[in-house]
């Protein structure tokens, strides 16, 4: 073998990924600068809309959800990906995952962190919100155990304590070994976060069984979430939310927009922390087959709910979709079908998978695509509700718009930080998985030959 | 335990290591110490290691949470009887959701607690016989002997195919 994985050992592993925690740069400062200071816009934002009242938002009648809702499904929904390539694929033994799994979980992890902020901004009072919290009270407030509301507050706060959980025990072992490398205040850091681990074989028969039980225990939690916010919305005696294919419709559409965002990010983060050795296009390949299927599931869903809205022949549902497809949301209903249907369909030809800038592209393609079907249902449907004369066009204010950038920000600046400062690929697994990563490496060459 | 002497071996991959685990066990001396730097099925096999208990603390915690779940929707219920939308008080459905949560919940960080307890961490005074190789690239045995077994099993453990073996007083 003559190509970039010929030096693949052990000890290659350690120094390509602690390669990634040296001492960043200007570029990275200025970097996370900019995005501290989205992050500072989008919370003084915030305050002027907490000083001033929602309505400096677009929200009215009948339009009550709108953009801040939407963010919160489409980050929920980004954070799937991650619990499906470090879990899910983890049960199946997936060889690709390895490289990926790690910046997939930590994306896991902040867009869960980004989402629980939505339902805070769209409160009116939010110094108030722990009145959402079911306890008893002296309030009078009724704890109502049968709102969908108040399962996402238990299935969301779950989901980001057992994706943290999940992620901190895989990082336990790959931040002793940055330890043993690091020097000064670094090795200080990693020594806390490390618990005093040092490999005995003891200690990675509790580490697996805990790993494998917890992937266990994520695979069902994951569907669940996703499950559980659509009923927010199909729980609700509204046309075009009313539906029971939400619950595998929305978890679909999650893993689908997550999986699009892992190629955004890993893709830059692959060249600028030169981890071409770790990443090859084999896993992209991999994970673009993932999302191709992920399209076809929601294109099918799409043609379900349209066809089921005819079908069952309620004037209500048929005119929700009806003006979902000609009304006045009509150009981006048009964009998401183009985006999340036809689009993803180039990922069928092997050279446009193996394209790492065509991917990009796509992926980012998805990404709106992905906001935009959040967007349709729960503003669209809301807009054209059952009275006619209710019926309002919603258009979000520029306080909504800078505070749905700033998510982005908040969302990309932990990343960022996290790059930089702790493993994004597993060492311990790669390790494992060498000699797959020679087999991607041979089959690359063999293809560029 | 045995006085004298302590042998570390390094090894360079998972098969040569689990020779020096049955050399050691050949010689009848104490093995004390075993690294590897991922988790290896062929070395828990040779030191007869049974599974892991962390998944009673699994188990018990996901009972816990299951339990928690209803305990928490029906007795909160009962103490709030407000009927909404024509449903009973205790309406088990919309309640297993809760149930399935916190199951999921109190069994992952139940999990990572028996974790923490049978890996003894967190520690922070660094194991003695550790070697910062064992988190890169190296095997590691460490095994406490009498100073006269120590020539015999340091041609024992090359054999098996150890790089370094290191002489030590315990």
């Amino acid at each position: 073998m003559s190509g970039p994985g010929r030096e693949l050992d052990y000890a290659h592993v350690n120094r390509l990924v602690l390669r990634t925690l040296t001492p960043p740069g200007r570029a990275y400062w200025t970097l996370v600068a900019l995005l501290a200071a989205m992050v500072a816009a989008g919370a003084s934002t915030w305050m002027f809309q907490v000083w001033t009242g929602l309505g400096v938002t677009g929200l009215r009648q009948p339009v009550m959800w709108a953009t801040y809702i939407t963010n919160f499904v489409f980050w929920v929904g980004i954070a799937h990906s991650g619990t499906l390539i470090s879990a899910i694929l983890f049960l199946f033994r997936s060889r690709w995952r390895t490289p990926v799994y790690r910046a997939a979980e930590t994306m896991t992890v902040f867009a869960v962190m980004t989402a629980g902020l939505f339902p805070l901004i769209h409160l009116g009072r939010v110094w108030f919100f722990y009145w959402l919290l079911p306890y008893p009270n002296e309030r009078g407030l009724q704890p109502n155990f049968r709102s969908p509301l108040v399962w996402d507050a238990f299935a969301v706060s779950t989901y980001l304590i057992v994706s943290v959980t999940f992620l901190f025990l895989g990082l336990v072992p790959d931040v002793a070994a940055a330890r043993d490398a690091a020097r000064g205040w670094r090795r200080r850091f990693y020594t806390v976060l490390a618990l005093g681990w040092h490999g005995t074989v003891e200690q990675w028969r509790h580490f697996s069984m805990a790993y494998l039980l917890l992937a266990g225990l994520a695979t069902p939690l994951v569907i669940s979430v996703h499950s559980v916010v659509s009923w927010d919305f199909a729980m609700a005696q509204l046309p075009g939310w009313h539906s029971t294919i939400f619950a595998p419709y929305f978890v679909a559409g999650a893993i689908f927009s997550g999986c699009a965002l892992v190629l955004t990010l890993l893709i830059p983060v692959r060249r600028l922390l030169g981890l071409e050795e770790a990443i090859t296009p084999w896993h992209f390949d991999s994970l673009a087959k993932v999302i191709l299927l992920m399209s076809l599931v929601v294109t099918y869903s799409y043609a379900t709910e349209s066809f089921i809205a005819w079908y069952g022949n309620n004037p209500f549902e048929k005119t929700t979709f009806w003006l979902r497809a000609f009304g006045p949301y009509a150009p981006l209903f048009w964009t998401m079908v183009a985006c999340n249907c036809v689009i993803p369909l180039l990922l069928f030809s092997r050279r446009i998978r193996r394209s790492l800038r065509a991917l990009f592209v796509i992926s980012l393609f998805i990404n709106v695509g992905m906001w935009l079907e959040r967007f349709v249902i729960i503003a669209g449907s809301l807009s054209t509700n059952f009275m006619p004369s209710q019926w309002a066009f919603y258009r979000p204010t520029w306080v909504e718009m800078t505070i749905t950038g700033a998510s982005f920000a908040w969302f990309l600046l932990w990343f960022t930080l996290f790059a930089k400062f702790l493993p994004i690929v597993s060492m311990t697994e790669l390790k494992e998985g060498i000699p797959w990563l020679r087999q991607a490496h041979e089959e690359t060459e063999a293809r560029a030959a | 335990m045995t006085e004298g002497l302590r042998v570390t071996a390094l090894f360079p991959d998972e098969g040569t290591c689990v020779r020096g685990v049955e050399a050691v066990r050949r010689a009848g001396v104490e093995l004390t110490g075993v690294f590897s730097p991922f988790p290896c099925e062929a070395l828990h096999h040779a030191l007869g290691q049974r599974r892991s208990p962390v998944r009673l603390w699994v188990l018990l915690g996901g009972l816990t949470g299951c339990l928690s779940g209803f305990w928490l929707t029906i007795g909160l219920s009962l103490a709030y009887p407000h009927v909404t939308g024509g449903m009973p008080i205790v309406s088990i459905p919309p309640f297993v959701i809760i149930a399935f949560e916190l199951t999921i919940l109190f069994g992952a960080l139940s999990g990572l607690t028996g974790f923490l307890v049978h890996a003894r961490v967190p520690r922070l005074d660094p194991e003695p016989d550790y070697d910062p190789r064992f988190s890169e690239d190296r095997f590691g045995l460490i095994v406490r002997c009498h100073p006269a077994h120590g020539a015999l099993l340091e041609a024992a453990l090359r054999e098996a195919g150890a790089t370094e073996v290191r002489h030590d007083r315990a």
